[in-house]
């Protein structure tokens, strides 16, 4: 029966299949990863984290969603309405169409194998910051407009540093296309001759990110939420939704580019090779987040422009030497 | 050079408190799951004071002489002594009552008592659903008397 | 609580000869509100553009410590001008306590300054017991001073643990917390209560130490010397990027400190050498070998190392007190109403926060005339403007968190 099919309708049925199981792994991931984060900030601070909704708070998430989706839905009377509305949205979906372009295995892209795909991963990261500007300027609120200006002279100063410091592998491995970049590391990761480079795309990643230590933004201490102050209920879920995919998204750069992707010993399949490593640089990053404090927006601003962009270059230069002397 | 400097501190510092919360996290936790696991109080710990019943006659020590009433800071102990138609005071209480609501905890009550007839009890599930409930009476002191350890002062040890 | 306009008035009229006013405390006119003093004076000085703001901040707030209300104006991220509004935890305490007696007002005073409540108790008995010139047993001495060290011990670990939420790290609150709660511990098995004790009594304490509690408090100081204080040093204090977050903000100089009336760590974060141990012992800190923390910075930083060297002295104190701890009552013998002579006495104590003073007129019955309560934290909040102008959005926090206020003082 399958066979009867023209070519066309099968390849429409596969990729309707595949775009499911993507949209429930996007789904899945944001549990998972917020179950971990609240775990492993517990752990760290001699506290348990959730406990009694299923086997050691397994199903808190799914509680708290449906409570998020059963809150009343608020909306501030002198907000402009269209794009207070939109901003979650306008957020979380660049987050699911990066997914889109991620090889996780050998076997598996959903689209075409994109020969472009990190510019099309610097590009569409950051439709975020539109995002995050409507939300802040549509809550018509003090508060949430100084955090979201503040969030957006943030994002634009570090998405350069992030794109620069991925260049050096692009010269090593000759090609935008992610999966060339995996299997141009085949026989040695990456993270050794690029470690510069690596450093570098992690803190921007973070910084990207708004996560703490860099997460001036949000920051509770001051201006109550920044940005969301004025989401409630799902709607903030959904910028939540849009952080946590987004954080795994960068794991999951960090490890096609610099830590071989889903290349390991054979006894595992390529597929679990590359979650276990995207999950470990998770955790990291969950790590940080809760062991070191806040750094200033001024600092932040230094950091990006008088450090990162000079280190990312360097290493581009470094780079270039070698693949001209090879 | 002192760019580099900076930086390695700056990693030295950080590596250091990662391996803390690191080596924290294999560590048990510090949380009693309450209401499941009773916290583990020592004795002493205030509570509410309640009525001592004197073990032979069943009856409370109380005399009703307003000492506790007189030295509550809150003013949250009412007491009135109990009268026989005649008129002759009966030396018990007729009504003993505590507010909750405004009591601190202070013990004095306890230390002005000079009848040996209030202690203070570690029952602390006091909440109820209105005002109203917080004001417990002679005989619900004297149950959680019975049922909860109590002392006289903390430490065991009397004054002077 | 008064309103606003009154209660300017009355620091105006106190302050009207004071050059300090110019430019740092508003000066509202008679029937004027706080907010429509800082109207005038945007028109006055021209600051109608439209970069400057005003925003309110607190008095629900996750980071003001308590119900503070700061009124910001801001240029952009960086602070013009900031008064605080405070008020909102008034509850007439020192009109309560003319209605009661002596004993009634101790467990009453723990409610000042709450997160120190043996420093409060401290002061009022000792001002009372200067009023009766009441000599207390030597046990009791002793014991006072180590129950006030170890309080010390217990502030400053919620100051760290606040402090290090204020700049963004969660984690190092939790930590302090833990070992907190061992001192709430230690207090529950010494007095019954956990915050607010009731234990200094007129005279001495109210019951002596329970048998084990000694040994607990020695194992409680080992493991916070050699264990918890060094986490809580590399976790947070030598931690680059706090060290940069607090550095330079929020400097006074030791001339104004001096003249502001600053106390405690505030002032030895500034270079001045100035401790009431050991200046105007109020207890027999003269028996006992320790060091006064001073730092030259004059900022948050230099304020933040002095506590932490002030909780390590404070072990130190301690330990010298059980090793000269000698059996002995710990009540002195005292009428059955307490009934201080005519006078009055200012009595004045080195808590966690400063100097904590209390100005007690007698009157000869057994309820005082007037207690007036010199508290730390509401001297320092006066320096707030001073001390926030020119500073980041983010660096008010970390002010407001180094001069370590308690609302409950400030307010009463």
């Amino acid at each position: 029966m399958w066979e009867s099919l023209p070519p066309i309708a099968q390849q429409l049925i596969i990729t309707v299949i595949k775009v499911t199981i993507l949209l429930g792994f996007v789904g899945v991931n944001f549990l998972f990863l917020v179950w971990m984060e609240r775990k492993i900030s517990a752990r760290m601070q001699s506290r348990v984290g959730p406990y009694s909704v299923g086997k050691h708070g397994s199903l808190q998430l799914l509680a708290d969603g449906v409570k998020m989706l059963s809150k009343e839905d608020v909306r501030p009377a002198t907000a402009d309405r269209w794009i207070w509305t939109l901003a979650p949205l306008v957020t979380f979906f660049p987050a699911v169409m990066l997914y889109t372009t991620i090889p996780i295995s050998p076997n598996w892209t959903v689209g075409s194998d994109l020969n472009i795909g990190l510019v099309y991963l610097a590009a569409i990261s950051s439709f975020t910051l539109v995002g995050i500007f409507m939300a802040g300027w549509g809550s018509n609120n003090k508060y949430s407009l100084l955090g979201s200006m503040r969030a957006a002279a943030q994002l634009l100063a570090y998405e350069i540093p992030l794109v620069v410091s991925v260049l050096g592998v692009v010269m090593m491995a000759g090609s935008l296309n992610l999966r060339d970049i995996v299997d141009a590391q085949q026989n040695a990761w990456y993270l050794f001759p690029q470690i510069l480079g690596f450093i570098v795309f992690f803190i921007a990643g973070l910084a990207e990110l708004n996560r703490a230590p860099f997460d001036m933004a949000e920051a509770e201490q001051e201006l109550v939420a920044g940005y969301f102050t004025e989401y409630s209920g799902i709607r903030w879920g959904l910028f939540l939704w849009a952080e946590y995919t987004n954080m795994f998204t960068i794991s999951a750069l960090a490890t096609l580019l610099f830590l071989g992707g889903w290349h390991g010993p054979p006894f595992l399949p390529p597929v679990v090779w590359f979650m276990i490593k995207s999950y470990c640089l998770v955790f990291v990053m969950m790590w940080i987040r809760w062991t070191l404090p806040r750094v200033r927006i001024d600092q932040l601003m230094d950091l990006g422009w008088k450090f990162l962009l000079p280190v990312s270059l360097l290493n581009m230069l470094i780079t270039g030497i070698f693949v001209v002397m090879r | 050079m002192s760019v580099v400097r900076d930086a390695v501190r700056m990693a030295r510092s950080f590596v250091t408190g990662m391996g803390i919360t690191f080596r924290q996290m294999f560590q048990p936790a510090a949380t009693v799951h309450y209401p499941d696991d009773k916290p583990d109080l020592p004795t002493g710990s205030r509570g509410i004071p309640v009525l001592k019943v004197n073990a032979e006659t069943g009856e409370l020590n109380c005399t009703a002489c307003g000492l506790c009433a007189r030295s509550c800071p809150p003013s949250c102990i009412e007491v009135i002594e109990e009268t026989d138609a005649n008129g002759k005071r009966m030396r018990r209480p007729l009504v003993f009552n505590i507010d909750m609501g405004k009591c601190m905890v202070c013990n004095l009550c306890i230390e002005a008592c000079p009848f040996d007839a209030l202690e203070m009890a570690v029952h602390f599930e006091l909440s109820g659903y209105a005002p109203e409930d917080l004001v417990f009476d002679k005989n619900q002191l004297a149950t959680i008397w019975q049922n909860f350890d109590s002392v006289r002062i903390a430490g065991g040890e009397k004054i002077g | 609580m008064g309103t606003g306009a009154t209660r300017m008035a009355d620091r105006q009229e106190a302050m009207a000869d004071k050059d300090m006013a110019r430019g740092v405390v508003l000066q509202p006119q008679d029937t004027e509100t706080m907010e429509q003093a800082i109207r005038r004076r945007f028109e006055a000085e021209e600051l109608d553009r439209r970069e400057r703001m005003t925003i309110n901040f607190g008095p629900q707030h996750p980071s003001t410590h308590g119900v503070l209300r700061v009124l910001l104006t801001v240029e952009g991220e960086t602070i013009i001008d900031a008064q605080p509004d405070i008020g909102y935890l008034h509850r007439n305490w020192e009109k309560i306590v003319e209605g009661w007696t002596y004993p009634m007002v101790i467990p009453f005073s723990d409610r000042n300054d709450y997160l120190a409540a043996i420093a409060n108790e401290q002061v009022i008995t000792g001002a009372i017991e200067k009023l009766l010139e009441l000599e207390i047993p030597e046990r009791a001495q002793l014991l006072r001073v180590l129950v006030f060290e170890l309080q010390r011990i217990a502030s400053h670990l919620i100051w760290f643990g606040t402090f290090g939420m204020d700049s963004g790290a969660v984690t190092p609150f939790l930590l302090a917390f833990r070992d907190r709660e061992m001192c709430y511990t230690l207090f529950e098995k010494l007095t019954g209560a956990r915050l607010l004790y009731n234990y200094l009594r007129i005279g001495g304490l109210r019951n002596d130490v329970p048998p084990g509690w000694l040994d607990e408090l020695k194992e409680f100081l080992d493991h916070l010397e050699h264990e918890s204080l060094p986490e809580f040093i590399n976790l947070l204090i030598k931690n680059e990027i706090f060290i940069h977050r607090v550095k330079g903000v929020g400097y006074i100089s030791p001339e104004d400190a001096v003249a502001w009336g600053a106390s405690g760590p505030v002032l030895r974060g500034s270079g001045v050498k100035w401790d009431l141990r050991k200046v105007d012992p109020y207890l027999p800190y003269d028996r006992f070998e320790f060091d006064i923390p001073v730092e030259t910075g004059g900022d948050a930083h230099a304020r933040c190392l002095v506590r932490i060297r002030e909780m390590q002295e404070s072990i130190k104190i301690i330990r010298q007190v059980l090793d000269q701890l000698e059996d002995g009552p710990v009540m002195a013998k005292l009428p059955r109403a307490i009934r201080p002579p005519k006078g009055e006495v200012y009595h004045r104590v080195e808590s966690p926060r400063g100097e904590t003073g209390v100005y007690l007129i007698s009157d000869g019955s057994t309820k005082p005339y007037r207690i007036h309560w010199r508290a730390p934290s509401l001297i320092h909040l006066q320096m707030l403007p001073k001390l926030a102008k020119n500073h980041l959005l983010a660096d008010l926090v970390i002010i407001i968190g180094s001069i370590d206020i308690v609302l409950g003082e400030v307010d009463r």
